[in-house]
């Protein structure tokens, strides 16, 4: 029995069974009769939000990857690593931030706010996910393709629609699908701005209804639709392949920018982390100040790194597995990633609540007691991982998809078996994008919220709980403070991996496992 | 190679989870189990006081009360958990409906609680009231153009009222309330017209609509009465220029009376430890907690006789409405819908 395919059935059965358990318990019930005017206002809003925030992240952190990994202006360096700096703050942060900074009356009179509010958070909230997968795909580009279209002449401009763009198209996708699906998944910031998209709709239709049934229904179109948009990305991408021109690495050439080029690309990575992380941070900074005191944080803190240390390493290894099996081509794999994709465009309360379903069916049968201490922490971890996954498993795909087939072929035909391609072959080559798909999970894991609130075990409160308990109780003073170590705890290990992405470029021992 | 950083990250985590299991498992002493939707630091103190004075600990696990219902309906017989409190009558309704609490009648709860703030049968006691005030910008409204709530959907008032989402239970309550006292058709007109009156989209929290008031983005709006004390007691002195700027109306002391709604608790239908449950229940409407409940959180204390915190007692006296609490959950339902059918979301 072939090890890779097996651990593949093993992590799907693990990531997808809460979503299909949202399927089949969106069937149990029939459809209320507001659902129909819900579904049609919650669709077009996550449609438009899509388009706009989605849009502007997708082109922003193209251009910033772009900016820093081909051309040369002051402050380069730095921006290198500093532009990844807003994937540590999550998006209902920002949006109370902003909120209580820019209201009509507030310090800046000029309100984010209502449909481009959110639409703005998103794009400089969420940019960084693109950024870095193109940032991964730039940096391990062959050079004698850049290099010969320079030859040719070809400038920055045509340089980076001709030839690195297309070369990077598989890593801006992959970060751009999960940029657009954190967007769909969202409910903080959209209920905050007073949208009706279907994440709102779901809650509207649980909360407000009382009609968890009929929420579900509404969960399910969600990831109906996150199915679809896979589907069609993948027929995009079609079977074009992405053979590697060279095995010799080399730093990559980069453009001097003339001065007013120059000045404009420094401004547009400053305006990027300002928005992004800086101006509502110093602003939580300033509220948390105001208070006084941290509050009781300490435990929380070891609660949070500990929970996102173990959901990372779990879900990695499990969207490791996914990713591997779908690039060997087989069914299951295939067919794990889209369940994977599901999970990771479904509110995180809604996959909670399909782990609870068939939590409590478990229990009708016998097999479980009580949802208390271990166990809960179990069904976290679970609620992570199929959350998470497909924000492990798109990086590692993407950096799959760079592997040339021939080097499987030879592998193959030194008698390599698929559990030694994979831990010779394969993981080594797609190590920047592994190191990607950590860190992000890491940090996903470390913002999560409505999971953690839902499954966590009696007196364990983590820092995006109990931020969320004052910012609930609308004590914004209070919630500052945890906040800011959210973001904080986040910052070190995404530039340690920052760092790591930007020097495996070097290449000595991908290079080497290359031309092995 | 790889994998040597992950690998010691998976066993720090694998013994993390040991030790927390461990600690859940330890304490074989007194426990009382509480799921709570209501995350104050004044409720944590109440717990404190309680373990205290009774030895007995109470473990917490705070989330919205519609979460926390479907967990207590997965978890069913099996669950752990022995209280379930709420911050609104709407919410506990649900869990009795749902079948998740049981009956708990004492003579101390029956003493302590007055007939009109709990559960007839003893599913869920409240132990503190919460009025739902409007607010109104002092320069550009007399205070008598809003004495009740049906002023707020008059013509005078176009374009000039923000209110929150309708998803929140507080304003699915009011409207229960006025679905009660005076019909479905009454509840659809007011809604309608407040709704037509709407300065913005509803966004933001109960705090946000206060400070649009303020701002002039509008001229009044609905809250529960605590945020506007708490903006007047902040230690950013932007919300304390913010509460100056406007006023505060108990509405219908003419009429009906003000809308009032509860926290409360209930025992689950399952406790392991009702015992504990029932004295943790006692407690909450106990002199002693009340007393120290009554400056923690800004809400009037469930008996009359305990005097509220100062600058609760600075807005003075109102008359509450009298309907019973069981109204607010029977029509959250038809509320909902007709939030849906005049566009308020």
């Amino acid at each position: 029995m072939n090890p890779v395919a097996v651990a593949a059935a093993c992590a799907t059965l693990i990531c997808a069974s809460p979503a299909l358990a949202v399927f089949a318990f969106a069937l149990s019930g029939e459809a209320p009769s507001f659902g129909g005017a819900l579904l049609r206002d919650g669709a077009i809003g996550t449609f438009s939000l899509i388009a706009a925030g989605g849009g502007g992240a997708i082109m922003l952190g193209a251009a910033a990857a772009w900016l820093v990994s081909l051309c040369r202006f002051p402050g380069r360096a730095v921006f290198e690593w500093l532009l990844v700096v807003p994937l540590a703050a999550p998006s209902y942060v920002l949006a109370y931030a902003y909120a209580s900074l820019t209201w009509a009356g507030g310090a800046i009179d000029f309100p984010v706010a209502g449909f481009w509010g959110a639409a703005f958070i998103y794009a400089v909230g969420l940019y960084p996910y693109v950024y870095l997968a193109a940032r991964a795909a730039f940096a391990s580009q062959s050079v004698c393709a850049l290099e010969a279209a320079r030859t040719l002449g070809a400038k920055p401009w045509a340089l980076f629609r001709r030839v690195a763009l297309p070369l990077a198209r598989p890593g801006i996708v992959a970060g751009g699908a999960l940029a657009l699906m954190e967007i769909a998944a969202d409910y903080g910031a959209a209920q905050h701005f007073g949208l009706t998209t279907l994440s709102t709709a779901v809650f509207r239709a649980w909360y407000a209804h009382g009609e968890p049934v009929a929420a579900l229904q509404i969960a399910s179109v969600l990831l109906l639709a996150a199915l679809v948009f896979l589907v069609i990305e993948r027929r995009a991408r079609g079977r074009a392949a992405y053979a590697g021109g060279s095995t010799r690495w080399r730093p990559l050439p980069r453009y001097d920018l003339p001065p007013l080029a120059q000045a404009a690309a420094v401004i547009f990575c400053v305006a990027l982390v300002t928005f992004g992380a800086f101006l509502p941070l110093a602003w939580l900074a300033r509220l948390a100040l105001l208070y006084g005191g941290l509050g009781d944080v300490a435990q929380p803190l070891i609660n949070s790194l500990l929970l996102a240390g173990t959901g990372a390493v779990v879900t990695l290894v499990l969207a490791a597995a996914i990713a591997a099996s779908a690039r060997r081509g087989k069914m299951i794999g295939k067919a794990a990633l889209f369940a994977a994709a599901m999970g990771y465009a479904a509110p995180g309360a809604v996959i909670a609540l399909g782990a609870l379903s068939l939590f409590g069916l478990a229990r009708e049968v016998g097999w479980i007691g009580g949802l208390g201490g271990a166990l809960a922490l179990c069904a976290l971890i679970w609620a992570y991982a199929a959350r998470f996954a497909s924000a492990g498993a798109g990086p590692i795909d993407a950096g799959l998809a760079r592997l040339s087939n021939s080097l499987d072929a030879s592998a193959r035909t030194l008698g390599a078996g698929p559990l030694k391609r994979l831990m010779r072959v394969d993981m080594p080559i797609a190590g920047p994008s592994l190191a990607a798909g950590a860190l992000i999970l890491f940090v996903e894991i470390l913002k999560e919220l409505p999971a953690t609130l839902i499954l966590r075990p009696f007196d364990f409160d983590t820092l995006s709980v109990i931020a969320y308990s004052y910012a609930s109780d609308e004590r914004l003073l209070q919630a500052a403070a945890p906040s800011l170590l959210i973001f904080l705890a986040g910052l070190a290990p995404i530039l340690v991996l920052s760092h790591g992405i930007t020097r495996a470029r070097a290449g000595a021992r991908a290079g080497a496992a290359a031309t092995a | 190679m790889t994998f040597s950083p992950s690998r010691r990250a998976f066993t720090l985590g694998a013994s993390a989870m040991a030790l927390a299991a461990c600690s859940q498992d330890a304490g074989a002493n007194e426990v009382v189990n509480v799921y709570s939707a209501r995350h104050y630091d004044s409720d944590r103190r109440l717990y404190e006081a309680f373990e205290e004075s009774t030895g007995i600990s109470v473990r917490a696990l705070t989330g919205s009360a519609e979460q926390l219902l479907e967990r207590l309906r997965a978890e069913g017989e099996a669950t752990e958990a022995d209280l379930v409190v709420a911050a609104d009558a709407g919410n506990l309704w649900r869990l009795k409906d749902a079948g998740l609490l049981q009956n708990t009648v004492t003579p101390t709860l029956e003493t302590s609680v007055p007939a009109g703030l709990h559960d007839p049968d003893g599913a869920y006691w409240g132990f503190t009231r919460r009025a739902r005030v409007i607010i109104y910008r002092r320069d550009a409204v007399q205070p008598e153009e809003l004495a009740s709530y049906d002023n707020l959907a008059d013509a005078r008032f176009r374009n000039q009222i923000v209110m929150r989402s309708s998803t929140n239970v507080y304003q699915l309550s009011t409207l229960a309330s006025r679905i009660e006292r005076l019909g479905v058709e009454n509840a659809r007109a007011w809604a309608a017209g407040v709704r037509a009156n709407f300065a913005r989209d509803p966004q933001g929290s109960d705090t946000d609509q206060i400070r649009a008031v303020a701002a002039g983005e509008a001229q009044a709006t609905v809250c529960n009465h605590y945020y506007y004390l708490r903006l007047q007691q902040s230690d950013d002195p932007a919300d304390r220029e913010t509460a100056e700027k406007v006023g505060l109306i108990f509405p219908d002391q003419n009429g009906a009376g003000t809308h009032v709604n509860i926290s409360g608790a209930g025992v689950t239908a399952h406790a392991k430890r009702r015992d504990n449950a029932v004295r943790l229940l006692e407690y909450l409407v106990s002199d002693e907690a009340q007393t120290l409940l009554a400056p923690l959180n800004d809400e009037f204390p469930i008996r009359p006789e305990i005097a509220p915190a100062p600058a609760l007692a600075a807005l003075g006296a109102f008359r509450a409405e009298d309907i019973p609490l069981s109204a607010l959950g029977e029509n959250q339902a038809e509320a909902a819908r007709i939030f849906e059918e005049v566009g308020w979301r």
